[in-house]
């Protein structure tokens, strides 16, 4: 069961540079932590604690946002996770 | 009715099927409300401005400092120290004189906004911090006047359209509060996102296209790509939740 998930350019510093890592799990919960078991720096970059994300980082699913219970939603083979950090600049 | 010179000033672009002379009369008689001056605020009331959009409402409490320059095109170094509301009006003025520049030197706040904001046919989001943008939103939603936001980091940026009661909002994808923090940024994101903003206005205004309505776009200028991904309003929203307004289809779908 291979799920990809599309890491933000300022992640990839722990992603070793990669910009699609691929993981396994039945819901998004299950893939991030499959993800961080591979690339143990991505857990501060995403989690502000066990089970809850950074306010800063979104979550999409096949290009639709997973918001809200994001880590709850269950995933098929094939999909595709998008790591986004949300924007405030003007 | 377009003057003769209004004729000839924007006649390559009446001679657009979309727009045509009754087109250009619709941005005539338009009023936008344009809130932050700055990196986004300057590119949005430009093209606003050359477009023919009437009246634009220029909403920013803040004064031109030399490191706004490398950004906020409409300000200059004579300008330093100027408020933006003015250092920009003047501008527009000078590049199209028939714009009818409202400047407010105002903070938009939860107790001003309504006021601020009051008889303008669209929201432009211009500003450089969430907070001011949950009011703008939810002060949008309440007057059902469309709020087309956009936000900007480093090389990258973002936009989306919304609609009230029609397309999700701003807030529906809110997780909770976010530090504020200085941001990096060069001038021509801010342009590229500001540009599509007032893309969606015109097009809103007019009564063409597809609007960037539960669609967030997201721009990646390193990579040079565009990204687009569904947002759905989310029925439990603290801002657009409780709209009446039927939700489009498939909003609010369980998995």
């Amino acid at each position: 069961m291979a799920i990809n998930v599309h890491i933000h350019a300022a992640h990839r510093q722990f992603t070793d540079g990669l910009e699609v890592v691929q993981v396994e799990g039945h819901t998004v919960g299950e893939c991030l932590n499959h993800l961080i078991r591979q690339y143990p720096g991505m857990e501060k970059a995403l989690f502000a604690k066990k089970d809850k994300l950074l306010n800063i980082v979104e979550v999409y699913l096949n290009h639709t946002s997973a918001h809200p219970n994001e880590l709850l939603k269950p995933v098929r083979d094939g999909d595709e996770i998008y790591l986004i950090i949300m924007l405030a600049g003007g | 009715m377009l003057t003769p010179n209004e004729r000839e000033r924007y006649d390559r672009q009446t001679m657009m099927r979309e727009i045509g002379e009754k087109g250009q009369e619709k941005l005539k008689r338009s009023r936008v409300a344009i809130a932050g001056g700055g990196g986004l605020g300057s590119p949005i009331a430009l093209y606003l401005a050359a477009a023919g959009v009437g009246t634009l409402r220029m909403i920013d409490h803040d004064r031109v400092s030399l490191s706004n320059l490398n950004r906020q095109v409409l300000h200059w170094e004579g300008d330093i120290g100027r408020k933006k509301v003015n250092s920009a009006g003047t501008k527009l003025k000078k590049f199209n004189s028939a714009v009818q520049i409202e400047a407010i030197a105002k903070t938009i706040t939860e107790d001003n906004a309504s006021t601020l904001l009051e008889g303008c046919d669209a929201i432009v989001d211009a500003m450089d911090n969430l907070p001011s943008r949950y009011i703008l939103n939810r002060c949008a939603i309440e007057k059902k006047i469309p709020f087309f936001h956009g936000a900007v980091n480093g090389f990258e940026g973002r936009a989306m359209t919304i609609l009230p009661g029609k397309s999700a909002c701003l807030r529906c994808m809110y997780r909770g509060s976010i530090p504020q923090e200085k941001f990096p940024v060069i001038g021509v994101t801010p342009a590229v996102i500001g540009c599509i903003q007032a893309t969606e206005v015109i097009k809103y205004l007019l009564g063409i296209g597809q609007l960037l309505i539960n669609r967030l776009l997201l721009y990646d200028g390193l990579e040079l790509t565009f990204n687009e991904f569904t947002v759905l309003r989310n029925p439990e929203c603290d801002h657009c939740g409780s709209l009446s307004t039927p939700l489009l289809p498939g909003a609010g779908q369980k998995e």
